[in-house]
């Protein structure tokens, strides 16, 4: 009797577990995955005055507002990378708090920069926990629309009192192909070359044969005319930075305008034999394919037994990774990492450190770069989309945009009033704006899906200039075209 | 009543092992089987503005087309024929000194052991900084002209030049140094594993031979390898589906650089997969590795398995 107990309580165990296991295969199924009406319900989302405002009527309790930022306010590392958004999350968040006692209470989630895209579309795509706000590029954007992960937010953008002082430009750069605005964008991280003013007296040179020249004489002097990210690696980032700013300056680029790639033509042909040529006279060190971001040493001079770079082509913002650095007359700008990129803001105000646009090739009218958008989605599923409306709207005030710009912005200003404040009256952005003023666009162009391309461009280059330096440009880059538009049919 | 509780105890008793594996069946349904299927259904299907669109064997066509995946195969091929042999030999070379008696043998396999413990990632990064330009322990040595390498560093050095511009062979520098970390990797396990399978070999058959004249040689090559053999081929399979699957090392060590040079296909999953968030196309060509997998599970149970109706 005692032993059938036993048995049919083992049987009820088992089938218990079994009914909780059948329960924990069954809920990631379960779990509701955006579906394209998603992105539009959310244009249902409280119009402009209907956000919480600081003086609205506080709430009862305060509702948590997530965000993912590349960085974080826990880290307080002076030497690491993002020391300057760190340090910038970890004063602004109690101000915000502030604002919106009662009402919001800003929690970040620090996420790596490379994979925050991936995160959030399979964090969406799972139905897991998603934020209420991501900092991210527009150049994100065609994955996320691809994918439905991003909320449309037109009808809320459009109705605030900032939206008529955005540049265009920018506006569109957030715009799908349904002329949807899906994202915020803050600020414009142009490509620019940062170049020591000694390496180059009269000024960086203007076309690419000038700069040869002058490449010649600087390695009599064994320095290196150029520095750059050439690696493949960051999923093939490097097509977006030198290797773009050569094309778009020898009045090439990836597309046909049509969505297909189209690398193979005539001006790109000529940016990748310049390229080539840099590589094979050795007007730039082996550390710009090494990847890792070492390249930026050789334009920071402060080893004296590692290659020294006369120029870098980067982001703007690249000023707040390159430092400290030492100036080829002997003056150094900091002695440690600083979290204010302040070294480099030193160099460039002494005159030592300049910045330019980069140099034309192949008889092109005017140098290229991309222009990279520092921008705000909010992720279908999110469950605080008001507080993070309320966030835009309180970066969207000069008091607290201004400081935003600066720091994780690490650009100029996409609301042209903040550019009008004082503190961008300083060199470094006096000449990062004249150097991409009108000349920069995003890499991409018509491209849609740009990891795929991204990678291939890399890689395609890097065979060319680096690997296999005397294969046919021609044939590389139709094979490169006809591997990327396969996904096209 | 008696009669019928009776009954109702025979049931339960008769059919209670049944519901105690049902459960870890129900299991392993939930871990391995429906995220198979589920892998399988995703890979018919593609993101088309957000919602999931079916496209029949469209993500496989293309990705069979696709020169990133031809490149992938022989980068894999090229990577398990150097991995597996490589392991082999020196697994079969590090057992048979371990067999002797020597001083201090559980010591040398204890340290020989510690790689094992060590994860794919750790090993990866470790050997990068080997062979960092500014600080790697490596780096003086693969200067030297004998690896002509030409000065450049290690992991972005230029392969030889290729038979063509569609077949990436012989292998870039790194892939050599790629296998080479592999290798090291995986020597522990399957050294204990060739170790176990010696340690069987009749000491009498071996001490016959001697006396009938054979030398160290032909009694390795004609007692101890037969008789080791299926153990041989148990760690052949193995080390093939690990290094079929890794992705951890690539990813640490060289990222599939320079350039695709070691782009393997299991790098290959992951880059679509988790940099172009493509997981239609992903999923696809998981299940084409899947099948390599299950061809070489099932070609390795039947070779076991003869080779146990020989024996």
């Amino acid at each position: 009797m005692q032993q059938t107990s036993t048995k049919r309580s083992i049987t009820f165990a088992a089938l218990t577990a079994t009914v909780a296991l059948l329960a924990a295969c069954g809920a990631p199924a379960a779990a509701p995955a955006p579906s394209p009406t998603a992105a539009p319900a959310a244009t249902q989302a409280p119009a402009a005055t209907e956000v919480p405002a600081a003086t609205a009527t506080p709430a009862k309790q305060a509702t948590e507002f997530v965000t993912w930022y590349q960085y974080d306010e826990k880290n307080e590392d002076p030497k690491n990378d993002e020391a300057v958004g760190n340090a910038y999350l970890r004063e602004s968040m109690p101000k915000f708090n502030a604002a919106f006692k009662d009402q919001f209470v800003w929690v970040n989630q620090p996420q790596q920069w490379q994979k925050m895209v991936t995160s959030l579309v399979t964090a969406v795509q799972a139905g897991g926990e998603v934020p209420d706000l991501m900092h991210t590029g527009a150049s994100a954007l065609p994955v996320f629309l691809k994918q439905g992960t991003v909320q449309d937010l037109t009808d809320w953008v459009k109705a605030q009192p900032w939206f008529a002082d955005l540049d265009p430009s920018a506006v569109q750069a957030c715009t799908g192909p349904d002329d949807r605005i899906y994202c915020v964008p803050l600020a414009e991280q142009p490509n620019v070359v940062f170049y020591w003013k000694d390496y180059f007296p009269n000024g960086f040179p203007k076309t690419a044969d000038e700069f040869l020249k002058r490449a010649a004489e600087l390695k009599q002097e064994n320095v290196y005319a150029i520095t750059y990210f050439g690696s493949t690696g960051f999923e093939g980032d490097a097509a977006t930075r030198y290797f773009y700013s050569v094309i778009a300056s020898f009045g090439g680029r990836y597309d046909d305008g049509q969505g297909n790639m189209k690398l193979n033509t005539p001006e790109n042909i000529k940016a990748i034999e310049f390229m080539r040529e840099i590589v094979q006279k050795g007007y730039s060190s082996d550390n710009v394919f090494l990847g890792d971001f070492k390249e930026e040493n050789d334009l920071k001079g402060i080893d004296p037994n590692a290659p020294r770079a006369a120029s870098f082509p980067t982001g703007s913002f690249g000023y707040r990774y390159i430092q400290p650095v030492k100036a080829p007359n002997g003056t150094q700008y900091g002695n440690d990492f600083d979290p204010t990129g302040g070294p480099m803001l030193e160099a460039i105000a002494a005159g030592d450190m300049a910045i330019s646009a980069m140099f034309t090739g192949g008889g092109a009218a005017q140098p290229g770069c991309h222009i990279g958008l520092s921008s705000f989605v909010i992720p279908a599923g999110a469950r605080n989309p008001d507080g993070a409306k309320a966030y835009i709207n309180w970066l969207m005030d000069p008091a607290n945009g201004v400081e935003w710009v600066q720091k994780p912005g690490g650009g100029l200003p996409v609301n042209q009033k903040l550019m009008q404040e004082k503190v961008f009256d300083t060199p470094f952005y006096k000449q990062a704006a004249a150097a991409s003023a009108g000349l920069c666009k995003p890499w991409y162009g018509s491209l849609v899906r740009l990891p795929e391309a991204k990678q291939i461009i890399a890689a395609t280059i890097f065979d060319l200039i680096k690997a296999n330096p005397t294969a046919d440009i021609a044939a590389a880059l139709q094979r490169a075209d006809d591997e990327y538009n396969r996904g096209n049919q | 009543m008696l009669r019928t509780r009776s009954r109702r105890g025979g049931f339960f008793a008769r059919t209670l092992p049944f519901w105690l594996l049902f459960v870890p069946m129900l299991f392993i349904v939930c871990v391995q089987l429906y995220p198979g299927f589920y892998t399988f259904g995703l890979s018919l299907n593609s993101m088309v503005a957000g919602a999931r669109k079916f496209v029949g064997l469209q993500n496989y066509s293309r990705f069979f087309g696709s020169s990133a995946f031809h490149e992938s195969l022989v980068h894999t091929a090229v990577f398990l024929a150097g991995y597996v042999s490589l392991t082999l030999l020196a697994s079969l070379a590090v057992v048979l000194v371990l067999n002797r008696k020597m001083k201090f043998s559980p010591l040398y396999i204890t340290l020989i052991f510690i790689p094992w413990v060590l994860s794919d990632v750790i090993v990866g990064y470790v050997w990068k900084l080997f062979v960092d330009p500014g600080a790697g322990l490596l780096t003086p040595l693969f200067s030297l002209p004998i690896f002509g390498l030409n000065g450049q560093p290690l992991l972005i050095a230029s392969p030889p030049a290729q038979l063509s511009p569609n077949v990436p062979f012989p292998p870039a520098p790194a892939m050599l140094y790629l296998i080479a970390a592999a290798s090291w990797k995986a020597l522990p396990f399957t050294s204990l594993l060739l170790l176990a399978a010696l340690q069987t070999v009749p000491k009498e058959l071996v001490e016959s031979a001697r006396i009938d004249g054979a030398s160290s040689w032909s009694t390795f090559r004609l007692i101890t390898l037969p008789l080791i053999l299926p153990m041989i081929l148990v760690a052949l399979f193995n080390l093939t589906l690990s290094g079929m699957n890794g992705v951890g090392m690539v990813f640490s060590l060289t990222g599939g650089g320079p350039g695709t040079a070691t782009m393997v296909l299991s790098y290959l999953l992951y880059s679509i997969g988790f940099t172009q968030i493509d997981f239609g196309q992903a999923a696809a060509l998981s299940v084409f590795i899947f099948g390599i997998n299950l061809i070489l599970i099932v070609v390795s149970l039947r070779i076991s398995r003869s080779r146990a109706e020989l024996i």
